[in-house]
């Protein structure tokens, strides 16, 4: 290749970014009219066209909604569509804070619950849906908000455990949250042990869902999710940088600990506010940030939104797959999504390292 | 525009912990200065290189960059003047090599912006002079560590600095890429007015490319000023504890230097072996003597020769001539009193000329007064007579009064050992006096006597 196509390549690189990114949108409106359909209740793309259109703004003028049975009008707006707009919320938060963990570890095989996250919000869900079922606040349900606390509360004190003067190494970090995780998991087992009636809700909110999701919830999370994501994104170059390595990124004028600090701050936060909405979705947070960068290469300036919208409709689509999957056995029974994106996640997670067997090997 | 760039260490003192790893150290570089920082393992060159690149925060002092202190600048700030190319650098993610470089400008771009096409050119160029940019695409986790080594010292380039700190930059290079390398930051050093420091272990590199040099010794600086002042054999004995020959190279013209090997103990060998040697043949046989536990002298050789600065820097006893001269009388009779003290002869192949055919003479009286003559007889007589035949004979007459002739160096040394067993026990007396005196002390007869009566000495000599 010749050195001036090198040039008008990177040069063509920006535009390129940024129709990759309209694509994906594109692909993620697409994704989300699809999964509307799907469900138990058939409902045609027509009638969901108009049914949407009815409440856009600026489309309602052009639809001609008068053929949509009231009972379908709830079933898309009050039971579909918040589910699904709960999928790329949470899917979209799990992968970019999937991004900035692998990120700020340089390692690829880190995850948005590596911090004691997961671990966190686990233990808060437990203690509200063993104690205080009922209990709400300002819209918000008590598991929400003790899984919200938890998680941050559990971040931290992983955080200040590793502190090393003001320094924070990635270290000491990873296995302070390794610890941490296997501590809170120990009171959440203690707690099932106890639990009883509750078992069930906090399985199923351990494996993690949408099958309750409201509109309230959404309103009161999202805003945590969308500043957050939109703020690390302020970060994506220094992110490239910190990726390959503390002191090179310090040499190259990134003020490390600071920058560290907020990264980590802001996914753990990103994380909490998802698990609070959904329970402890697995594997997106792990997965979707590696795929994207097989595919898409490691900057994240790209990798970063990329990732989101790739996260985003990944849930959406195994959301679906929950909703219909178990049909065939049980019409009305519905899988947590968890239980879909691990099976996904699994799988992939074997596949690649029969791929990079050679590299583990000793 | 005229910026003078100047860099102040002073009183930097860093700890690991509670252990001092660094203590005291001040100098000061000003721009066109190319520092080498020298010193064995674990004396405090990366810790030092660190504490400037604002990596490890001094325990104590201050580190001024154009008088403002570099830990209270901004990174960024910092960053646009100081770059550095670390030790070892491990990229787990398969970022393509133009993206390393790029990320060189990140101090001159602010948060939001996109690399424009000036970073592109400056980046282009930092790779063309490095010659990395025929791989601008290959992710860096692929290249083989020179390559990758180029491509960091390109991200450093590009990053426009006054100040280059390299460490140990040149570890993964192979000999090409080392001195390319290092001429290029030299140019830059001297057209650029860049300051460079620079951790190196190969001293010869470190003589070739830096002006000046500051060598520490267990983190404090031992010698610090102008390469030749400080890259001398002292100073190299004082902080490696090795023994060097230090020169000025004729083709580079620069200082050089030739570690030798760390003195071993001295083997107990009691005899003393006399050479005969020339035009560097005894040069390479010195050493090995020394180390076997000989004591050496050697003569007669002529001032100025190879041989003789080897004997002086081992400090091996010699009779010595003018240079260039014929050997007189008097140096021949010297020659022969050193011969008549030395246990063995060897002769090495050196060419025989009328200016030193004496020396063969000498080598046949030995093998009449009975002293062993080890013959080194790696080159044809015939090819190193220029005497018309008259060494030929001389050689001929040795043979035939019994000296050994051996092949090579090897052969030479399994010979001299069986000898001077058997001789051990015969020349007890001898080896006597010579069992007091360290290789280098003696340098007259009346030295040998003198000392062998000090030894018996009563306490008036203590």
């Amino acid at each position: 290749m010749s050195t001036d196509e090198v040039e008008s390549t990177y040069f063509r690189r920006t535009s390129r970014w940024k129709l990759i990114v309209v694509l994906l949108i594109i692909a993620l409106i697409v994704t989300i009219i699809v999964s509307l359909n799907v469900g138990y209740a058939q409902i045609s793309f027509t009638n969901i066209l108009a049914i949407l259109g009815k409440h856009f703004p600026f489309l309602n003028g052009f639809v001609d909604s008068s053929q949509v049975l009231p009972r379908d009008e709830a079933i898309i707006l009050q039971i579909r569509l918040p589910r699904i707009v709960a999928g790329v919320v949470v899917g979209a938060a799990l992968a970019a804070s999937g991004v900035v963990y692998q990120g700020v570890f340089k390692n690829p095989m880190a995850d948005s619950y590596l911090l004691g996250v997961s671990a966190g919000a686990a233990v808060g869900a437990t203690f509200s849906l063993l104690f205080g079922a009922g209990f709400s606040f300002f819209g918000l349900r008590l598991v929400q908000i003790a899984a919200f606390a938890g998680a941050l509360l559990a971040m931290f004190l992983v955080y200040s455990i590793s502190r090393v003067g003001s320094r924070v190494p990635v270290t000491t970090l990873l296995l302070c949250g390794i610890a941490v995780n296997f501590f809170l998991y120990a009171i959440v087992a203690l707690l099932e042990v106890i639990a009883g009636d509750e078992l069930h809700a906090i399985v199923f909110w351990l494996i993690g869902g949408f099958s309750n999701v409201l509109w309230s919830d959404i309103w009161a999370i999202t805003p945590f999710i969308v500043i957050g994501t939109v703020a690390t994104y302020f970060y994506a170059r220094d992110l490239n940088m910190l990726a390959l390595g503390e002191d090179t990124a310090q040499h190259l004028g990134v003020n490390v600990e600071r920058t560290k600090k907020i990264l980590l701050v802001l996914a753990s936060m990103v994380t909490a506010a998802a698990v609070s909405l959904s329970g402890l979705v697995g594997f997106v947070g792990l997965m979707i940030p590696h795929i994207t960068r097989l595919v898409i290469g490691p900057d994240h300036r790209i990798l970063f939104p990329t990732s989101t919208i790739i996260g985003a409709i990944f849930l959406v689509v195994c959301d679906a797959i929950a909703r219909v999957v178990a049909s065939p056995f049980a019409s009305t029974l519905e899988l947590p999504v968890g239980i879909i994106t691990m099976l996904a996640g699994a799988p992939f997670f074997i596949l690649l390292f029969r791929k990079k067997k050679d590299s583990y090997a000793l | 525009m005229l910026r003078l760039v100047l860099l102040n260490v002073n009183g930097v003192e860093c700890r690991y912990g509670s252990v001092k790893v660094i203590e005291d150290v001040s100098f000061s570089v000003k721009e066109g200065d190319f520092v080498g920082i020298l010193g064995p393992n674990g004396s405090g060159k990366t810790t030092l290189l660190k504490s400037i690149s604002r990596t490890l925060k001094p325990h104590k002092g201050t580190i001024l960059l154009n008088e403002a202190d570099i830990y209270t600048l901004k990174g960024i700030d910092v960053a646009k003047q100081l770059a550095v190319v670390p030790q070892d650098t491990n990229i787990g993610f398969s970022f393509a090599a133009l993206d390393v470089v790029l990320m060189g400008r990140n101090p001159h771009m602010s948060r939001f912006q996109i690399e424009s096409s000036k970073d592109m050119a400056i980046a282009k160029k930092a790779m063309m002079v490095t010659n990395t940019w025929q791989f601008a695409e290959r992710p860096i986790n692929e290249l083989s560590g020179g390559e990758k080594q180029r491509v960091i010292i390109a991200r450093a380039l590009a990053q426009e600095p006054a100040i280059l700190l390299l460490d140990e930059p040149l570890t993964h290079l192979d000999i090409i890429n080392q001195l390319e390398i290092m001429d290029l930051v030299k140019e830059l050093c001297v057209k650029e007015k860049l300051i460079v420091l620079a951790v190196f272990h190969d001293l010869n590199l470190a003589a070739r490319y830096c002006t000046s040099a500051i060598m520490l010794k267990k983190g404090k600086i031992f010698a610090a000023g102008g390469l030749p002042e400080v890259l001398t054999s002292e100073n190299i004995k004082g902080v490696f504890n090795v023994n060097a020959i230090v020169k000025k190279h004729l083709v580079t013209n620069s200082v050089f230097v030739i570690p030798l090997s760390p003195q071993k103990p001295p083997l107990s060998k009691k005899c003393a072996i006399h050479l005969i040697c020339g035009a560097g043949t005894g040069t390479a046989l010195m050493k090995v003597l020394l180390d076997e536990g000989y004591s050496v002298t050697a003569g007669v050789l002529n001032v100025l020769d190879t041989d003789f600065e080897t004997a002086q820097f081992l400090k091996i006893p010699a009779a010595t001539e003018a240079p260039f001269s014929p050997i007189t009388e008097k140096t021949r009779k010297t020659n022969l009193a050193m011969i008549s003290k030395a246990s063995m002869i060897v002769l090495t192949s050196v060419p025989f000329g009328h200016g030193n055919i004496q020396n063969l003479e000498a080598a046949k009286e030995a093998l009449e007064k009975g002293i062993p003559v080890f013959v080194l007889n790696e080159v044809p007589i015939e090819s190193r007579d220029f005497t018309q035949g008259r060494a030929t004979a001389l050689f001929d007459d040795l043979k035939a009064k019994g000296a050994t002739f051996v092949k090579d160096q090897t052969e030479l040394l399994s010979r001299l050992n069986v000898s001077e067993e058997k001789l051990g026990l015969a020349k007890e007396g001898t080896a006597k006096i010579f069992n007091h005196l360290k290789p280098g002390e003696v340098h007259k007869e009346s030295d040998i006597t003198d000392k062998h009566e000090k030894s018996k000495g009563g306490p008036e000599n203590q």
